[in-house]
């Protein structure tokens, strides 16, 4: 067992509330570290303390892993949450805040490092037995070797870049022809992005679900399946609208998943919360990537278990066990999330500035993550994400129901957001049958 | 003393109708005067910089503090000030046995070592980056700074 009494929260914006909220009701002190340009952040005021560690750009500040953990040291933290995107899955800074007695609030280094490599969690994966898209073993070294691959697994395929993610280093190839070209520039591409030439390659589904299992392990050797979220609704490979469960997953489906996110978990000595990404078309689900931190979209998957997955890290990285899911476990519901950005819901340009009117909707099966407020400046450095939207209800019809209302009832004045695009989505017939893929937004009209 | 006690302070003495109190804590002087009073309030200089005083809002019961609080003893117009560029804790001396880097009235040149900001057990030299008199140390000795934390005022 670790003590944690003093939580540092490497992070911004609703995550950070999030985490310091879980804190207090745990009754952990908390200390917030911020850049110039988040003074006035929401989770800087609720915070027990908070540090200025540098400029406004993410570089000098939230990425900067030497003034993190000076923040840590000169207030006494003993642990690091370290949220979503940032540092949440630097395998580097893991090792730092380990080896200076600080407890990470996640996985193993050696778990992020080897999951964070997409090649090398693909090779993982097909040894646990789970199920990989057809595609190149490890990294394509030559143009030929690309071409050899994509005979074989058929056409159309994907290159990837080894180190990439998050919908970044990829380029699709309808045939040969396209090849050779897509081969050297996603290999220069991926060099500058992610500091790594390699790229593999991978049969490319034409119109799949993105499912994704949310996991939980702990440190006496409990690995547990939660569930699956499907977040389909995407644009660039931004995530859109999340829900949970899935309206095409069924009871036998959601044990195979769960089965095969553990067995691949089980086989890295997976700790704290994780989320293995699968593409799912024609009852087929295939491994895509894992996700080594927290989500965006956990509260989705909160309310269908009735669990507190952030309160969750924290007991298990102070080496508690993990809350037993009721057995047999049932997701119960249904919720729905929707990603409230500062941007126009017609052309997607970010909308900075500063929010005049802030009014969150709420009643029955509403929640609302936010760091947002009346009168906050909205800083033109970070991502546009300024609150998160979440309705709960009996069944799906309910949650679209919840979430037409509590979204007429968001009032947002000062800054464009994409809460009219989550408002026509939800009057769209096939988002309403449940009939939807990656491609949705692609094929979306206003 | 924080922002969130000195606005409690502000609270106190508004409820309790106090005509005026002042504190001296730690490097840190704070008079306040109640609604009453004919004078306007003047917070002494603050070791503190993110609990800006021009940032407060109205709290329920006034006194009021004013944005730009004109200075009883020294104006800090015309002030140079060196800011912390890391996280960390302050030192004025390289070690504890030796003396102070630099004091009040002390001449610096550009590139002069001012303090020690350690972080991590890496001891980083703090240098002046311009001309000029010391006129105030703002920290402790062992104190912790963030960035951008007011160190050293230098008259030009």
């Amino acid at each position: 067992m670790v003590n944690i009494s003093k939580v540092l929260i490497a992070n911004r914006g609703e995550i950070a509330l999030r985490v310091i909220l879980a804190c207090k009701e745990m009754g952990l002190r908390t200390v917030a570290v911020h850049s110039e340009a988040d003074r006035d952040a929401l989770h800087v005021r609720y915070a027990d303390e908070d540090v200025c560690i540098g400029p406004a750009p993410s570089r000098q500040s939230y990425l900067s892993i030497s003034s993190i953990i000076a923040a840590a040291e000169i207030t006494g933290a003993d642990a690091i949450h370290p949220g979503y995107g940032f540092l949440a899955e630097n395998a580097h800074f893991a090792e730092i805040a380990n080896e200076c007695r600080l407890t990470f609030i996640g996985p193993s280094p050696e778990a992020i490092r080897l999951m964070g490599d997409k090649a090398k969690a693909r090779e993982m994966a097909k040894k646990s037995g789970v199920p990989i898209l057809p595609g190149s073993e490890g990294p394509v070294r030559t143009h030929m070797e690309a071409i050899e691959v994509s005979r074989t697994i058929g056409f159309p395929v994907i290159l990837k870049a080894a180190a990439g993610g998050g919908g970044r280093g990829m380029r699709i190839c309808d045939a040969e022809s396209d090849l050779q070209g897509a081969f050297d520039t996603a290999r220069s591409e991926a060099e500058r992005a992610f500091g790594s030439a390699d790229v593999y390659v991978e049969k490319y589904l034409e119109h799949p679900r993105h499912i994704e299992i949310q996991i939980f392990g702990d440190h006496h050797g409990r690995i547990a399946a939660l569930g699956e979220r499907e977040c389909s609704i995407q644009r660039r490979h931004q995530k859109l609208i999340e829900e949970s469960p899935s309206p095409v997953i069924t009871e036998e489906l959601r044990q195979q998943m769960g089965e095969a996110a553990v067995r691949l978990c089980r086989a890295v000595n997976y700790v704290n919360a994780g989320t293995i990404e699968f593409l799912f078309q024609d009852g087929q689900f295939y491994f895509m990537e894992m996700n080594t931190r927290i989500q965006v979209e956990h509260p989705v998957t909160e309310l269908v278990t009735a669990m507190d997955l952030v309160k969750e890290q924290i007991r298990v990285a102070s080496g508690e066990p993990l809350s037993a899911p009721p057995t047999p476990f049932h997701l119960r519901g249904h919720a729905m999330e929707f990603r409230i950005n500062a941007e126009d819901p017609v052309t997607f340009a970010p909308n900075p500035g500063r929010i005049r009117e802030f009014n969150c909707p709420g009643g029955p099966g509403v929640r609302v993550d936010t760091a947002a407020y009346r009168d906050y400046v909205i800083p033109p450095h970070y991502d546009s994400m300024i609150a998160k939207l979440i309705v709960y209800g009996k069944d799906r019809e309910e949650s679209i129901a919840r979430g037409r209302r509590a979204l007429d009832l968001f009032i947002i004045e000062g800054v464009k957001t994409s809460i009219p695009l989550h408002r026509k989505i939800l009057d769209d017939p096939r988002f309403i049958r449940g009939d939807i893929s990656t491609r949705f937004m692609e094929e979306f009209e206003w | 003393m924080n922002f969130k006690e000195i606005v409690e302070l502000i609270e106190k003495v508004a409820e309790l109708g106090i005509a005026e109190v002042e504190i001296e804590q730690a490097g840190t002087k704070l008079r306040i005067q109640g609604k009453e009073s004919p004078s306007p309030v003047m917070p002494a200089t603050f070791a503190v910089p993110q609990a800006a005083v021009a940032a407060v809002p109205a709290p329920a019961a006034p006194p009021q503090l004013p944005a730009a609080p004109p200075q009883e003893e020294e104006s800090d117009a015309g002030l140079h000030i060196i800011t912390s560029p890391i996280v960390g804790t302050f030192y004025r001396s390289p070690n504890p046995e030796s003396d102070a880097f630099v004091t009040v009235g002390d001449h610096v040149s550009k590139g002069k070592v001012l303090c020690i900001i350690e972080a991590m057990k890496l001891m980083n030299e703090i240098e002046s980056d311009i001309d000029g008199e010391i006129v105030k140390v703002f920290p402790q000795n062992g104190q912790p700074v963030e960035y951008g934390e007011q160190l050293f005022a230098v008259r030009i």
